[in-house]
Order: C-alpha cells, then sequence, then structure tokens
C-alpha cells in the first residue's frame, strides 16, 4: 500500500517550523518533498538539544525529506529552483513578504512563473500585516491569538500567560491547517487537468488558526451572546475539574455530574466528608468555595494513589479521571502500541500522524535528510 | 432547493456528518469552508448538545452558531429501521462520512466501514474516538482536558516546578476535528489517484500528541523526559510574558544579540546592555529569572499596545497578550475578514471567525449561518433521494423525519 499523496512532488523553501511542518505531514502522507536549504543549512539546524550534532528540532520537522543546498540569491540556483517548481505540484513557504520580494517568490510572481502550481505560505499575521508585525516568535503568536492570555485555565492575575506546550505550538497548528488546504487544493488541481492552470495561492495566518480553534468561545462574544472581558479566566468553564500531584506523578479529574460524584464516591469507599456536599452539587451549587473546599479534602487522597491503578480503576467506576502522560509514559502505553503510533526510523522513535488509513497508511520514510542529501 | 455554488477547491464533494459536540462538527465546519457540502444528520430526540447548551431555543442556540457555517441539517430517527434506511441511502449520495459519536454506536447501526462500502464500495469514513476506534483502551470515553492530559501535551505546560496545568480548558476538541478534516482530504486525493475509499480511525489523543512531537524527538534522543517549563526558551532570552499597567501583558522574544540591544534600547534601558550577566544568551539564560524581574519592572508602568508597537518599530518581536476583549475588538482582525458576518434565521445576520486561510482564486464563500434543525429536509430527502413528497410527509408523520 502506498500513501494517499504518491507522485506528488513537493517543494519546501520554508525555513521554520510552521512551513516545515506543513511539509513534514504532506511526506508522511506519501509526497516527495525537497526541502530547499542555504549555504551552511536551515535555520532550524542549529536549534537544540543536539544529540552527536544532530538537532532535535531538524530532526523531527525534516523527516522524509530530501535536502538541496541552493543560494537563491545567485541567479544560475534561483533557475534551478524555476526547474524544481515546474516539475512540482507543491510550494511551501513560511517567510515574510519582504523574503518573497527578494527571491521572486511572491504570490503573483509565482502564480505567473507557475501557473499551475499549489503555493502556499504561513506566516504569522497572513499576508498583508504591517511590516513590522512580520517577524513573530510563536511566543509572540500565542499571545496575540489569545491561548496565552487564557492558559492555564483558572489563570492567576499575577502569574504570565503561558506560551504553550514545548516551543512551536503555533507552528504545529497552523500546519494542519496548511496541510488541509493544500491537500484541498491538490484534488482541485487534478481535477483542473494535468496541463490547466490548476494551481491556487494559500495564505495562512497563524494568528488566525489560533482564534479559530476557540470558536464556540469566542464566537460567542462576538456574536453578543456572552460577554467578552478581561479576565484571564474568560475561557474557562468552572466546575472543579484540574490537575493533581499523586504518588507518582499527575492525574487530570474532570467532573460535571451527579454520575461523576457517585463514582468517585465509590472510588474513594465514600469518606465521611462526602456528606458536606449535596450529591448534585456538581451540577447546581458549582460554587468557587465549594470547589476550592472539594479539592482540599481531595488533595490528600490523591497524593497517596498511584497514576495508573488508580486512573484505571476511576475509568471503570465511570469516572473521567485519567493519567498525565509524559514523554516516557507514551511509547509504553499499551494503546498507543496497539495503535502503531510510534514509529522506529533508523533506530529512533517518532511520533507518527494521528489516523490510521486503512487504503493509504501514514509512513515516516526515513529520518531527516543530512545537508544536500538525496 | 440546488445548494448554491460556493466554489471551493472542495465544489462536489458530498460529506455526511453524523456529529456532536465540538471536535466533528469542527471537521464539517472546515470541510464546507473548502467547498463541500456538508449534511448534518439530526434529530430532535437526540439533539447535538450544542443545540441545547445556553438557551432553550434549539434553532437559536449560541454554541451550536458559533460552531456550523454553512451547514445543511437533515432530521432522521436513527433508532428506527426506516430512519437508518434513510441514512443508508444518504450514504449512497455521498463521497465521505465523519462520525464523533460514542465508540461501537456505528457498528451498531450497521454504519461501521464493512457497512458502508457495501452501499457505496469508494466511499470514505472517518471515525473521531478520543483514542481511536479499538485497541484495550478504546472502550474509554472523555473530554478535551482528558484526551489533552492522556496525549503528553498537559504535562509540558504549567509554571517550572509546580504541577502541570495544561492549555485551557477549552483546548484539543477543535484541533482534533482539524486533524479529521486534513485525514479526510488525504483520503480524498488517495481516491482521486486510486478510485479506492477507505476507513479512517482518528484518535483526539494522539493528535494531541502530534503537537508535541519534537519534545517526544528530543527525549527518544537525549533520554531527558520533557517537563512543564513555564515561558522558558533554550535558545531565546528574554523570552515570556511581562506585566504592564492595568493587569495587561505582552509577549517579548529576543532571538540574537540584535534584537536584545533594540530591547534595550526600546524600553530606554541602555544600562542593561552592558550589563555583564547580560551580555550574551548563555549568561542571560544563567540569570534569566533575575533579567525577568528586571524586565517586569520595566514593563510594568507602561500600556501594553503602545509598548509592544514601539518595541517591534525597533525590531523587537512583541505583542500584547490578547484578552477576549482585546480580541474582539481587534481592528486588524476584522479588516482582514478574520471575522465575517454570515446570515442568521434570527438577527439577519451574525459574526463568525472565518477560515484561517485565504486561497486565490476559487476561496469558498462562507455566507450562510447554522441551519435550523431539519432546513434541508426537503433537499435531501426530495431532491437527493428522489422521495415523493407523499411519502416524506408520511415519513414526517410517523416521526421518522423527526
Amino acid at each position: 500500500m502506498s500513501g494517499a499523496l504518491k507522485g506528488t512532488l513537493v517543494i519546501e523553501v520554508a525555513e521554520r517550523p510552521a512551513g516545515e511542518y506543513t511539509a513534514k505531514l504532506l511526506a508522511e502522507l506519501g509526497a516527495d518533498v525537497i526541502k530547499v536549504e542555504r549555504p551552511g543549512g536551515a535555520p532550524t539546524r542549529a536549534m537544540g538539544p543536539h544529540k552527536d550534532g544532530q538537532s532535535a528540532v531538524f530532526g523531527f520537522f525534516n523527516t522524509g525529506k530530501k535536502s538541496v543546498v541552493l543560494d537563491l540569491a545567485d541567479p544560475a540556483d534561483r533557475a534551478t529552483l524555476d526547474g524544481l517548481l515546474a516539475r512540482a505540484q507543491v510550494l511551501i513557504d513560511d517567510h515574510d513578504e519582504a523574503w518573497g520580494m527578494a527571491y521572486s517568490l511572491t504570490a503573483s510572481l509565482v502564480a505567473a512563473a507557475h501557473p499551475h502550481l499549489v503555493h502556499c505560505i504561513v506566516t504569522p499575521f497572513g499576508q498583508g500585516a504591517p511590516r513590522e508585525w512580520q517577524k513573530a516568535h510563536p511566543i509572540n503568536v500565542m499571545n496575540a491569538g489569545g491561548w496565552a492570555y487564557h492558559s492555564p485555565t483558572e489563570a492567576k492575575p499575577d502569574k504570565p500567560p503561558l506560551k504553550g506546550a514545548g516551543r512551536f505550538l503555533p507552528d504545529y497548528e497552523a500546519g494542519i491547517d496548511a496541510a488541509t488546504c493544500v491537500l484541498a487544493s491538490l484534488h482541485r488541481q487534478r481535477k483542473s487537468g494535468a496541463k490547466g492552470a490548476g494551481g491556487q495561492f494559500i495564505d495562512i495566518s497563524e494568528i488566525e488558526v489560533q482564534i479559530n480553534r476557540i470558536d464556540c468561545v469566542l464566537d460567542r462574544m462576538l456574536a453578543g451572546d456572552a460577554e467578552p472581558s478581561q479576565e484571564r479566566t474568560a475561557y474557562d468553564m468552572g466546575g472543579p475539574a484540574t490537575c493533581f500531584a499523586c504518588l507518582d506523578g499527575h492525574v487530570y479529574l474532570f467532573m460535571t455530574t451527579q454520575g461523576h460524584w457517585q463514582a468517585l464516591g465509590k472510588l474513594m469507599g465514600n469518606p465521611d466528608w462526602f456528606g458536606q456536599f449535596e450529591p448534585d452539587w456538581l451540577e447546581f451549587h458549582c460554587t468557587r468555595e465549594r470547589v476550592e473546599e472539594f479539592r482540599a479534602l481531595f488533595r490528600p487522597w490523591i497524593a497517596r494513589q498511584a497514576k495508573l491503578a488508580i486512573t484505571e480503576a476511576a475509568q471503570q467506576a465511570g469516572l473521567a479521571m485519567v493519567p498525565i502522560n509524559t514523554a516516557a509514559d507514551l511509547p509504553k502505553n499499551e494503546q498507543f502500541i496497539h495503535r502503531g503510533f510510534f514509529q522506529t526510523v533508523a533506530g529512533l522513535t517518532y511520533p507518527g500522524l494521528p489516523f490510521r488509513m486503512s487504503a493509504s497508511p501514514s509512513r515516516i520514510a526515513g529520518p531527516a535528510p543530512a545537508l544536500g542529501e538525496g | 432547493m440546488p445548494q448554491s455554488n460556493r466554489g471551493g477547491p472542495l465544489a462536489g464533494i458530498r460529506v455526511l456528518e453524523i456529529t456532536k459536540v465540538w471536535a466533528g462538527p469542527y471537521t464539517g465546519k472546515i470541510l464546507a469552508a473548502l467547498g463541500a457540502e456538508v449534511i448534518k444528520v439530526e434529530s430532535a430526540t437526540n439533539l447535538d448538545e450544542m443545540r441545547a447548551y445556553g438557551g432553550v431555543d434549539i434553532n437559536a442556540a449560541p454554541y451550536f452558531l458559533s460552531i456550523n457555517q454553512e451547514i445543511l441539517s437533515v432530521q432522521v430517527n436513527m433508532k428506527t429501521d426506516e430512519g437508518l434506511e434513510l441514512v443508508r441511502q444518504m450514504v449512497a449520495q455521498s463521497d465521505i462520512v465523519v462520525d464523533n459519536i460514542r465508540p461501537g454506536a456505528m457498528e451498531r447501526s450497521q454504519l461501521d466501514y464493512e457497512h458502508l462500502r457495501q452501499i457505496k464500495s469508494d466511499i470514505i469514513q472517518c471515525s473521531i474516538k478520543m483514542w481511536g476506534t479499538d485497541g484495550p483502551l478504546g472502550y474509554q470515553t472523555g473530554y478535551a482536558p482528558c484526551f489533552a492530559a492522556l496525549s503528553g501535551l498537559t504535562n509540558l505546560v504549567g509554571y517550572e516546578g509546580e504541577t502541570p496545568e495544561g492549555m485551557n480548558i477549552r483546548y484539543g476538541d477543535a484541533t482534533a476535528g482539524a486533524w479529521a478534516a486534513l485525514a479526510c482530504i488525504a483520503a480524498l486525493n488517495h481516491r482521486d489517484n486510486t478510485g479506492e475509499g477507505q476507513f479512517i480511525d482518528h484518535s483526539a489523543v494522539e493528535s494531541m500528541t502530534c503537537l508535541v512531537g519534537d519534545s517526544l524527538f528530543a527525549y527518544a534522543l537525549t533520554g531527558e523526559v520533557p517537563k512543564s517549563d513555564g515561558n522558558y526558551h533554550p535558545e531565546m532570552c528574554p523570552h515570556g510574558a511581562y506585566a504592564c499597567a492595568g493587569g495587561e501583558w505582552i509577549s517579548i522574544a529576543a532571538e540574537n544579540e540584535a534584537e536584545w540591544q533594540a530591547l534595550c534600547k526600546g524600553l530606554d534601558a541602555e544600562a542593561l546592555a552592558s550589563d555583564p550577566r547580560f551580555a550574551t544568551l548563555g549568561s542571560r539564560l544563567e540569570h534569566r529569572q533575575t533579567l525577568d524581574a528586571v524586565l517586569s519592572e520595566l514593563t510594568g508602568p507602561q500600556d501594553a499596545s503602545h509598548l509592544s508597537d514601539r518595541l517591534r518599530r525597533a525590531g523587537v518581536p512583541a505583542f500584547r497578550s490578547q484578552s477576549s476583549i482585546d480580541l474582539c475588538s481587534d481592528g486588524y482582525l476584522w479588516g482582514r475578514q478574520g471575522y465575517r458576518m454570515v446570515t442568521d434565521h434570527r438577527n439577519g445576520t451574525r459574526p463568525i471567525i472565518g477560515p484561517s486561510w485565504r486561497m486565490e482564486p476559487d476561496m469558498a464563500s462562507v455566507e450562510r449561518g447554522a441551519p435550523l434543525l431539519g432546513e434541508h429536509n426537503d433537499y435531501v430527502y426530495r431532491e437527493l433521494l428522489g422521495l415523493s413528497q407523499e411519502r416524506l410527509d408520511d415519513l414526517v408523520a410517523r416521526k421518522v423525519v423527526e
């Protein structure tokens, strides 16, 4: 079985994780991806941590690609790129507009030279943003897009907004939408015929991905169904759900109903203090004070429980209490193993894609390339 | 009523959506925003909870209106054999079927892939489940913060040295839905190339795990288990969010010496630039708590918007940390159609959050708001399935269509 994009050639001139991830997704779906690197190599090669000279960042975001070194300021190399684009179906970029002008890779110039091409540029604020906005790091995008301000849940006024998991959350999120649009556009390109001008320009705004992912909260505020505010807790749901320390790590408890409350009681052997709470308090009496009271009573008990044993018992009892898995837990997790989520390539373990396709399974075709390899 | 030609790369593709709440409907929303005709299968007795939250009018429920733009609604009672037969007829006219209902429910209704492919051999089916369709934990269900916790993502979000806290509780559903849309269109590409349909077994947990892929790979490479780390960045310093006047915050990140020098200048704190504790990235990282405290003192009295404007002009990546009211009143997003108006049955129009992309040419139009329950019964039953008016009236009378 081959990948869904077998026979598709993608040229990547991206130099940030946002564009690199977009092209990596296409590679895992079976496309041939050629990464164009500047002399000396892509900037992500310099990003740590490094092991034996190999960057974990470059090594992750560039699996399954080939590498070609081109100095785009050099007319001969720039002509080589045009040769590649003439036989490719897709071009992925993630630079600011000045870069596109400098190397004649703006939307209109690419469309004129290669009308068949699906051309996607991922940028922090989309095309046409003020020049000085165009250089933004992922932490700036997280803050501009509102997720930082509202994370964590129950954010304290004196503690800073958080950048999210790892360094690149907005890059991943934008990569999903970028790859989705490219896939849709490839479908359109194919329908328009091999020689038709079936190309499209796709402009992905990282901040708009951020706000789209909160549609059912933020849009109610836009439409006047809910009050927007300066509160750090404006996205919260209320309720006692949160993370707790346990014997060997952390668990997450989610409870909203009387059924959940009964299940927790059963799991804990119905301690006396349960009597201090109405059976339906989660639905009808769930004040901040009650939540704090509950947590204070629950914390000493959960602190003595083992993460996996207690969460498994909780699930059996109908309670949504789950382990907070670490990077070390995941490869050993029976469900991840069952689904074959982690793939081993050249002796190293990589996370794959979050879905199994029965006819065109995704695959990491190889490790990230050495400079100029392929 | 033939559906208007909205254009877009997925024009001509029909999607049947058997979904509830957020993740599955979000998949439908993305496919619709790319031009597909998306038909949501609903019933009055088995409603999408989003039609019930926050109000009593199921046709004007804010949660539902905020997601389901350009979706068509057909009513059918899937608890009846006749209703299921109607759904099968809809499948026969569709390219893609998306569901996110409880594990085992599609199988019980004989709407699993083995049955669907007998109805239409090249059908693409995507099932969204917390842990995927089968396997030792496949029976478990949960909410977005649960799958974020299971995924490895929550463990990486929080303040240094404290219990991890995770992203905001609302994070996760939409992303899981976005991944499912990607998978459906990937399968469409495979069908274009081979004529073959397929089953997509999607895991919401894994859709969060993917977002920390580089951290997991770094662990595989180095053996160091990553932890929640506040706003720490190993290669940028300063890198964080700093308090400003009036409870506001500003994000600042300096990637190199030029940005660091520009920051000192932009804050009128040129003495910092020559402070030996902050002379190099290495020394700034070593003294980063001190540096963060010094910077917070400098930003504390300032207006976040003015300061970020000034810093950006000086060449320092900086942006105000936006609250919900900042976002709602963001002129740039309004001006760029990040927010746009769609039709609304009650008020005439409603603002929505538009797609994260622009396409040129052939961007699909997004103009119609969420559907009334059963708004497209006539289209689906009379035109698509070719039923007579008498037959449809009879199905309504007997509550098969309800």
